[in-house]
């Protein structure tokens, strides 16, 4: 349980690179549901599975139950609604995570921890918790360092395509991770910027033969037609699963405006995290005038020391006398850098596909002068 | 499927056993209907793959949720519990039933236990003994009826999904402790909203010899979906121009005796004609000047706010790169370094001039560049 600082790093060195995730379709619907049951609010869940040739693939999962706040965590901002983010970690979910392993063993259901998933609404997913869980699950040595978490974007979900994505912290983030600190220096040292936080794969939705097969017998027509109108509108054949109408829809105004509660309130982040570096900076440059003044005084005074040929104080001792201040961590103002982008991004793709689908409209309705 | 079968669902049986008042309410003898999530028949799929070689069938319990009345059962979730079964005797783990069920109800606390399933559309005696177990006021869905849901997975052979309830036979108590009566009850495949996008993932796999599909952008699907639907409306319109091919060729030609829907590939129906024009109708005239107007100020609106994310996305990169930067200075050593850029910068160190800056891009003015650099 505990992060093993001392992981070994040979371990990773004849492991081929991760080349993707394939997920099950069973795995997709699971989360689906899972995420769609407490939307708008967190779920997380373990994904289990094995590794082949470098893809991972993930073939079964299950839910972890919402925990209880215990005082014991290190976070004092805990309010109802990111519970749900710190199970992975939890203790009490600890147990719960290996008793369902053990009984999910015994139905030869393939028991490794391949990671776990998170849901998300609009792409709000770079978070601290995210990294802290995925930094428990690479650098646990219990289990498995090649573990990926799994992001289902519940609300860009249902406008359309499903938004699945996989991520993995890069080695720069879990060695600067594993020192604890983001300074400065640091940051230099790992050369650590916003855009090599994550590692992201591309996944893929794999289906068994029997899903397969089941999925040809759904949508096969029906065998009859129709002989009046009212049985085509009352139909009670489900309608087909494949394709989606759900991206033609032509409403706007929703997505963007979320969009920008969302990029706004990340530039609020974004300034308080400058103001503190703002504060501490003034702070550093207050103790560096004060230590100045003070090597200067001692200086004065050694003169006038050796002048009446007294033995000369020690110019150190301010590091004694004065504390510089800690510098913050940066880790906060990487992230939500990283956040900034994503939703940049997102409104990117949508503008995109909402431009087309505007401009077909306008060409394709029938006007009357 | 089984919707092949005909029966008459006209009212399911009452339980046996008397049942205490808290309960009354609960008993009727309205129909069942049952509404089957495809999460569950995808888990009962997947657990057909992973049974052992040497079992025949594997069981599991269905998790779901029942509406007030007791009328309406969602099966949502299930899972597998391991079983023996032999000529003579079948063994349910019982145990791992009730630690899975606890372990499921801690994740997922508004579903309950409705029922079992089975990868055979067999229903034997040991059906019977299973089924008694699940609908038992002890350990089963009493006073409610237990659902049991076979699925068939011989290869070869359609999968079939069959919905069961069960009524008590027997005169004896022994008789009736390992026999009943399966009635069949009407069922449903239902998805949610939220399930759409990935059904629609997972059945674009469907034709694909891997068996795999990538999950899609938001441009790719608008695409696909654009695609499809002109696809849909050439097979209309090919079955429209077929139709009416066939009826002028009937009419230039009287002597043919062939009706005029043989020679069309499908038959002429007057429902979906209706529809179809129905469908037509529904296409709304609107005044040139209200649309343009419409069209120019939404486009306007998402032109900006995607020029707004991309100029912010543009500052924070930049300003990042900044905060970032090693500052380059003629062969000194790291202290002497950034104390030759604190001079520079206003006042603060070299990282932090940089990160200084970056709140001002921001806001969009960008005033301190010039001073770093």
């Amino acid at each position: 349980m505990a992060n093993n600082k001392t992981a070994p790093p040979a371990l990773e060195a004849p492991l081929v690179p991760l080349k993707g995730v394939r997920v099950d379709a069973l795995v997709a619907l699971k989360i689906i549901k899972h995420a769609s049951g407490a939307f708008p609010s967190i779920v997380t869940g373990q994904l289990l599975g094995m590794e082949v040739e470098g893809v991972i693939e993930i073939t079964h999962s299950f839910p972890f139950p919402a925990v209880e706040q215990t005082p014991t965590n290190d976070f004092g901002d805990n309010n109802a609604s990111n519970t749900a983010i710190l199970a992975p970690r939890s203790k009490s979910n600890a147990w719960y995570q290996s008793e369902m392993m053990k009984c999910l063993r015994e139905i030869n259901v393939d028991s490794n921890v391949m990671g776990w998933y998170q849901s998300t609404n609009l792409g709000n997913f770079v978070t601290k918790e995210l990294v802290e869980n995925q930094y428990y699950y690479q650098s646990s040595t219990q289990l498995n360092e090649r573990t990926v978490a799994l992001v289902y974007d519940a609300a860009r979900s249902t406008q359309g395509a499903l938004s699945i994505r996989s991520f993995r912290l890069t080695p720069q983030l879990m060695n600067a991770m594993k020192d604890g600190k983001f300074t400065t220096e640091s940051l230099q040292k790992y050369s650590l910027t916003y855009k090599e936080l994550f590692q992201e794969l591309p996944v893929t939705i794999h289906n068994s033969h029997l899903v397969n097969s089941l999925l040809h017998q759904l949508s096969s027509s029906p065998s009859t037609l129709p002989s009046f109108t009212s049985s085509l509108r009352q139909s009670t054949l489900p309608p087909p699963l494949f394709p989606n109408y759900d991206s033609l829809d032509l409403s706007i105004d929703p997505f963007l405006e979320k969009n920008c509660d969302l990029l706004l309130d990340s530039i609020e982040t974004h300034y308080t995290e400058l103001n503190n570096a703002q504060y501490y900076q003034r702070q550093l440059a207050r103790e560096h005038a004060k230590i100045t003044a003070w090597q200067q005084k001692r200086k004065a005074e050694n003169i006038s020391r050796a002048a009446l040929k007294q033995p000369p104080l020690p110019e150190d001792e301010w590091q004694k006398l004065f504390k510089l201040p800690q510098e913050p961590s940066r880790l906060e103002a990487l992230l939500n850098s990283r956040q900034i982008e994503q939703y940049a991004k997102q409104v990117d793709g949508f503008t995109a596909a909402v431009t087309a689908k505007m401009f077909a409209v306008n060409g394709g309705l029938a006007k009357i002068e | 499927m089984a919707d092949k079968d005909s029966f008459i669902h006209l009212a399911r049986p009452l339980p046996v056993a008397p049942v205490s008042s808290a309960y009354q309410g609960a008993i009727t003898t309205a129909p069942l209907n049952v509404v089957v999530h495809p999460q569950a028949l995808f888990s009962i799929l997947d657990h057909s793959l992973r049974r052992n070689t040497d079992q025949e069938r594997v069981i599991g319990t269905l998790l779901g949720v029942r509406s007030e009345d007791g009328t309406d059962v969602e099966i949502r979730n299930c899972f597998a519990v391991g079983h023996n079964e032999s000529q003579e005797q079948v063994e349910v783990d019982m145990d791992y039933h009730k630690t899975m069920l606890s372990l499921h109800l801690k994740a997922n606390p508004r579903e309950v236990l409705v029922g079992w399933y089975a990868t055979s559309p067999v229903l034997n005696t040991f059906s019977a003994l299973i089924q008694n177990f699940y609908a038992s006021a002890e350990t089963g869905t009493f006073p409610h009826p237990a659902v049991h849901l076979t699925l068939s997975t011989q290869p070869g052979q359609d999968i079939e999904v069959r919905t069961y309830i069960s009524s008590p036979v027997g005169l004896t108590p022994d008789r009736a402790a390992d026999s009943c009566l399966f009635l069949p009850v009407p069922h449903e495949i239902r998805y949610s909203d939220a399930e759409k996008s990935g059904l629609e993932t997972i059945a674009s796999a469907k034709n694909d010899p891997s068996r795999t599909a990538a999950a899609m952008n938001d441009v790719h699907a608008l695409e696909k979906a654009v695609s499809d639907v002109l696809d849909m409306l050439d097979r209309v319109f090919v079955y429209v121009n077929g139709i009416i091919g066939a009826l002028n060729e009937a009419e230039d030609d009287p002597a043919t005796t062939a009706p005029a829907v043989v020679i069309a590939k499908s038959p002429a129906t007057t429902a979906i004609g209706k529809f179809l024009l129905n469908t037509l109708s529904l296409a709304p005239k609107v005044s040139a000047e209200e649309v343009e107007r419409m069209f120019n100020t939404h486009i306007q609106d998402v032109l900006l706010v995607s020029y707004l994310a991309n100029t912010i996305r543009t500052q924070i990169d930049l300003g990042n790169r900044l905060a970032g930067v090693t500052f380059p200075t003629t062969g000194e050593d790291k202290g002497e370094l950034e104390e030759g850029v604190r001079e520079g910068g206003d006042g603060g160190r070299g990282g932090r001039g940089g990160r200084g800056g970056r709140g001002g891009r921001g806001r969009g003015r960008g005033r301190r560049e010039p001073i770093d650099f």
